[in-house]
C-alpha cells in the first residue's frame, strides 16, 4: 500500500502563483498580486481562464472539481485556491494496492 | 431618478418616432436606398423589421430568412408570417450547404466526439451556463448536454479548448448570415440593419462580425423589456412576442436565460439599469427584494462579461501617427 504524497500548502501556493503568472499575466506590466486579491475583480482571470485553471488543478493535483465547487469561494484568490486544493487533496487520499 | 420596477417603461410613440428618424438619418448619411434585415423569427429582428418598414416604407426593406438544419422550424414559420404581414420582399436561403462546406458541423462534432466517443449526428445538443445566478453563485462555465435518439441525456463541463472549438465552429452560422446580408445590401445599395438590444450589446451577447457585423443598430439603446413594450405597440405578431427568446443555434432548444443571462430578463434589465446608473445597492435590494450579496454577485457577472466582450464592441485597434 502507498499513500500519495501531499504537497505542503506553501508549495501549492508557489505552484499556483507560477501557473497564474505565466498563463494569465504573461503580457501584463505588473505581474504582482496579493494572496487575497480577487482574480475576477483584478481582471487576472476571466471566465475562460477559470476553465483553464480548472484543468490545471485537476491534472496537477489529481483532484476532481465538481460543478458545484466552481465558485469564487474556492477559486477567486490564491488563498482560497490553495485552501481548496488542500481540502480536496486530503479528501482524495486513497489506499492503492 | 427614483429606482422602481417601472423605471424601464417607455413612451412607445415617442420612441418609435425617434428610432425611425435615426434610421432615415443613417440611410441619408450612408447614401443608401433602403435596409436589409435578417428575420430570425425572434422578437428583436421582428421589431427592427417593423421599424425599418415604418421609417422607409415596405418597398425599401429587403427581408432575408436564413435558417440552417439545426434551426427550430417554428422560427422560419414565424419569420415568414411576420414578413408577409409587413409586406416586404423576402427571400429564404438555407445556410446548411454553405456551413457543411465550411465544416461548421464537422469541426464541432469532432470536438464533441473527443468528449463523447459514441456521439453521432442522431444526437441533439446544447451548451448552457450554470442556472440561476441569483439563487447560487458560480463562475461562468459551460456545460455540454447531449440527448441521444432514445432520450438518454449526457452532460459534461467543457474545457477551454472544447468550448472555444465548439463556439468558434457555431459562430460561423452568424458570420455566414452576415455574408448573405451584405451580398443583398451591396447589390441593392441598402444598409444592413442590426437587431442587437442593449441587454445583449453591453454584455457581449452577439458574435463579432456575425450578428454584430451590421451598419446600424437601432435597438442597441433599448433593454430587452423595452423591446417587448415597443413590439406590442408596433403590432409584432403575438406568436413572436409569446415565445421565449433563444439564440436558436443548437439543436436542443435553449433560452437566452440558460445560454447567457442566468436569470429572467426582467431582472437582467432592472439590474443592468441599476449597474449602469450606479443606483445605491440598498435601493436595488429594497425595490427588487434581493440581498446585498445577490446584487453584488450579478454586478460581478456584468463586469466580467463586459470586460470579456469589450474587444467585440471596438473598431480594430490601430497605431496612431
Amino acid at each position: 500500500m502507498e499513500r500519495r504524497n501531499r504537497m505542503p500548502q506553501d508549495d501549492i501556493k508557489a505552484n499556483l502563483r507560477e501557473f497564474i503568472t505565466e498563463n494569465f499575466l504573461a503580457f501584463a506590466e505588473d505581474k504582482t498580486f496579493a494572496d487575497t486579491d480577487s482574480f475576477m475583480e483584478k481582471g487576472i482571470i476571466n471566465s475562460t481562464g477559470v476553465l483553464e485553471l480548472l484543468q490545471y488543478l485537476e491534472e496537477t493535483f489529481e483532484i476532481a472539481v465538481e460543478d458545484d465547487e466552481v465558485i469564487p469561494e474556492n477559486l477567486d484568490t490564491l488563498n482560497n485556491l490553495s485552501a481548496f486544493i488542500e481540502k480536496k487533496s486530503s479528501g482524495s487520499i486513497t489506499d492503492k494496492e | 431618478m427614483h429606482f422602481s420596477k417601472d423605471i424601464l417603461l417607455i413612451d412607445c410613440e415617442k420612441e418609435e418616432s425617434r428610432i425611425c428618424d435615426f434610421i432615415r438619418e443613417q440611410i441619408k448619411n450612408m447614401r443608401r436606398e433602403g435596409a436589409v434585415i435578417g428575420i430570425s423569427g425572434g422578437i428583436d429582428s421582428a421589431l427592427a423589421a417593423c421599424l425599418c418598414v415604418k421609417a422607409l416604407g415596405a418597398d425599401k426593406v429587403q427581408g432575408l430568412i436564413l435558417p440552417e438544419k439545426e434551426s427550430n422550424p417554428i422560427s422560419q414559420e414565424y419569420a415568414w408570417k411576420l414578413a408577409k404581414n409587413l409586406g416586404i420582399n423576402t427571400e429564404e436561403i438555407d445556410l446548411t450547404p454553405a456551413l457543411e462546406k465550411m465544416g461548421t458541423y464537422a469541426r464541432r462534432d469532432e470536438i464533441v466526439r473527443e468528449i463523447f466517443p459514441d456521439y453521432d449526428s442522431s444526437f441533439r445538443m446544447k451548451i448552457t451556463l450554470p442556472p440561476d445566478i441569483l439563487a447560487r453563485d458560480a463562475f461562468n462555465f459551460f456545460t455540454l448536454t447531449l440527448q441521444s435518439h432514445d432520450g438518454q441525456t449526457f452532460t459534461q463541463r467543457l474545457s477551454k479548448k472544447a468550448l472555444n472549438g465548439i463556439v468558434s465552429a457555431t459562430n460561423t452560422k452568424q458570420r455566414t448570415r452576415m455574408i448573405y446580408l451584405y451580398l443583398y445590401a451591396e447589390k441593392l445599395n441598402y444598409l444592413v440593419c442590426g437587431t442587437t438590444n442593449r441587454s445583449e450589446t453591453r454584455q457581449g451577447f452577439f458574435v463579432k462580425f456575425g450578428d454584430g457585423g451590421v451598419d446600424i443598430e437601432p435597438l442597441a439603446h433599448l433593454y430587452k423589456t423595452q423591446v417587448y413594450q415597443l413590439s406590442e405597440h408596433m403590432g409584432v405578431i403575438p406568436e413572436i412576442i409569446a415565445r421565449a427568446p433563444s439564440p436558436d443555434t443548437y439543436s436542443i432548444p435553449v433560452s437566452d436565460e440558460e445560454f447567457f443571462f442566468r436569470m429572467p430578463l426582467t431582472k437582467v434589465d432592472l439590474l443592468l439599469y441599476a449597474w449602469e446608473n450606479q443606483v445605491p445597492v440598498p435601493d436595488i435590494c429594497r425595490t427588487m427584494e434581493l440581498t446585498d450579496t445577490q446584487v453584488k454577485r450579478v454586478f460581478r457577472d456584468f463586469e466580467s462579461k463586459e470586460k470579456a466582450s469589450s474587444h467585440a464592441r471596438e473598431m480594430p485597434a490601430t497605431l496612431t501617427d
